[in-house]
């Protein structure tokens, strides 16, 4: 039987909790990289299982980890993205690990602050930098968001290999088309928050930034200045905030078997990061963002705390599993596509990020 | 001059960059030498000691015996038997 692997990325390590399908036990293992700050935790299937780690400290920097045993035993990347000396920016924290091509199992991506990606054509042995991105015309005029200046997202066309989307706060999306040579800024529509002196189109804060695998002309984003739709790849932006009685908030996730189905996790406004009234909630839209419900079933009336952008995930199975971690170190999960609640009984350090993966 | 071992204490976040351990020899006749062997032994510390420019991570100390390396004018000083280098964060508060 299939099992739930869910990864969880926190301030003191990484902690792991799996599952069989019927979601209702769960049994952990950790912490993990004991110690570390542990961001995006990524499981790559495409081959064998290649586990990939974000981690970080305050007093040694940043690194990428790996584990070929799901999260059991990790090594550190010897060769793990990095900048010149003489780059604009300097490596200050590793954000995310994203998966390339299906056909190309050894491509790998990752996001890096301050802001730039590098691409891995060897299982993550070796990383290059793509300096079409961190040396970008605008790069002298971006400014960081609270939590760094960060691409935080990665993502690809699941067709045309070439085209490639990064989300980096709080500058805002770019777009390549020419598989990470040269990049686009993409924010028509949205509000721009931090603008340039002379790039006027720049300093959007977006939160998270999300694809729709099946019409991917589609991408969602959870930004600093409300919830937000494109139609043509990233061209245009347009609101889709209908039903929704705040639009601030971090995590986006989309359900893979329909995308149509987003969730969000809302909170006051940017001045008060907790949800509105204490009343933590959980907003669905199953319409492509045309509409949105507020779903608490079993969540608590009074939590004053957050959930960061990479700490919400869906799952593929019928009725989707949808998860989530807060800054308080609680993990809420739904067995039924939201509509009811659970607490897992463990408490963790501050949630950095969960994802979650089935292995067959 | 005479190359000699000695002990270099690592701390725990540390003990994967170094196989598990949490000491190490290295072989080396100064201070200097010490350390730059140190990072040919072990490569996976240097990231974690140094930053891309070569200067070593503000709250990073290394301790030559009970000298903080940043205190002294040199590290070109011959090592004996019995020294030591330990690898600490200078780190306080909550």
């Amino acid at each position: 039987m299939s099992k739930v692997l869910l990864a969880i990325g926190t301030e003191k390590g990484a902690f792991f909790l799996t599952s069989d399908q019927k979601r209702e036990h769960w049994e952990i293992m950790g912490p993990q990289l004991r110690g570390w700050k542990v961001g995006h935790v990524m499981l790559d299937q495409r081959s064998a299982p290649k586990m990939f780690a974000c981690t970080g400290s305050y007093v040694y920097g940043p690194t990428l980890n790996v584990s070929d045993d799901f999260g059991k035993t990790w090594r550190q990347i010897e060769n793990g993205p990095a900048y010149a000396d003489d780059a604009p920016g300097k490596l200050t924290a590793t954000w995310c690990v994203a998966a390339g091509h299906a056909d190309e199992p050894e491509t790998f991506y990752a996001g890096v602050a301050d802001a730039g990606i590098f691409v891995s054509r060897d299982g993550g042995q070796h990383w290059r930098e793509l300096k079409g991105l961190s040396e970008h015309p605008t790069r002298a005029e971006w400014s960081p968001g609270l939590g760094g200046l960060c691409c935080h997202t990665i993502l690809q066309h699941p067709g045309n290999k070439k085209r490639l989307w990064v989300a980096i706060s709080a500058v805002g999306v770019f777009r390549s088309d020419d598989g990470g040579g040269t990049w686009q800024v993409k924010n028509e529509g949205l509000t721009i928050i931090i603008e340039g002196k002379t790039h006027k189109n720049i300093g959007s804060c977006v939160h998270r930034l999300v694809l729709d695998q099946q019409n991917p002309d589609h991408l969602y984003q959870q930004n600093h200045r409300g919830v937000f739709r494109s139609r043509n790849g990233g061209d245009s932006w347009e609101r889709i905030e209908n039903g929704l009685a705040t639009n601030f908030g971090f995590p986006m996730v989309m359900d893979s078997r329909d995308s149509k189905t987003l969730f969000i996790v809302p909170q006051e406004s940017d001045e008060f990061r907790f949800p509105k009234d204490g009343r933590l909630s959980v907003c669905r839209s199953t319409d492509g963002g045309d509409s949105w419900q507020t779903l608490r079933n079993g969540l608590p009336d009074h939590a004053y705390t957050g959930v960061m952008r990479q700490a919400m995930a869906v799952d593929s199975l019928d009725d989707c599993g949808v998860y989530f971690g807060a800054s308080g170190g609680q993990v809420y999960y739904s067995r039924n596509n939201g509509e009811n609640w659970q607490t897992m009984p463990f408490l963790l350090p501050r949630i950095n990020s969960v994802s979650v993966s089935i292995l067959d | 001059m005479e190359k000699i071992n000695i002990i270099v204490f690592i701390p725990s976040l540390l003990e994967r960059s170094v196989g598990g351990k949490r000491e190490v020899n290295v072989r080396a006749s100064t201070v200097q030498g010490a350390i730059a062997q140190l990072l040919i032994d072990y490569p996976l510390l240097k990231p974690h000691l140094y930053e891309a420019n070569g200067a070593l991570r503000e709250h990073v100390l290394i301790f030559y015996n009970s000298d903080n390396i940043r205190w002294l004018d040199s590290l070109d000083i011959p090592l004996r038997h019995g020294d030591t280098l330990t690898v600490l964060q200078a780190v306080s508060g909550g």
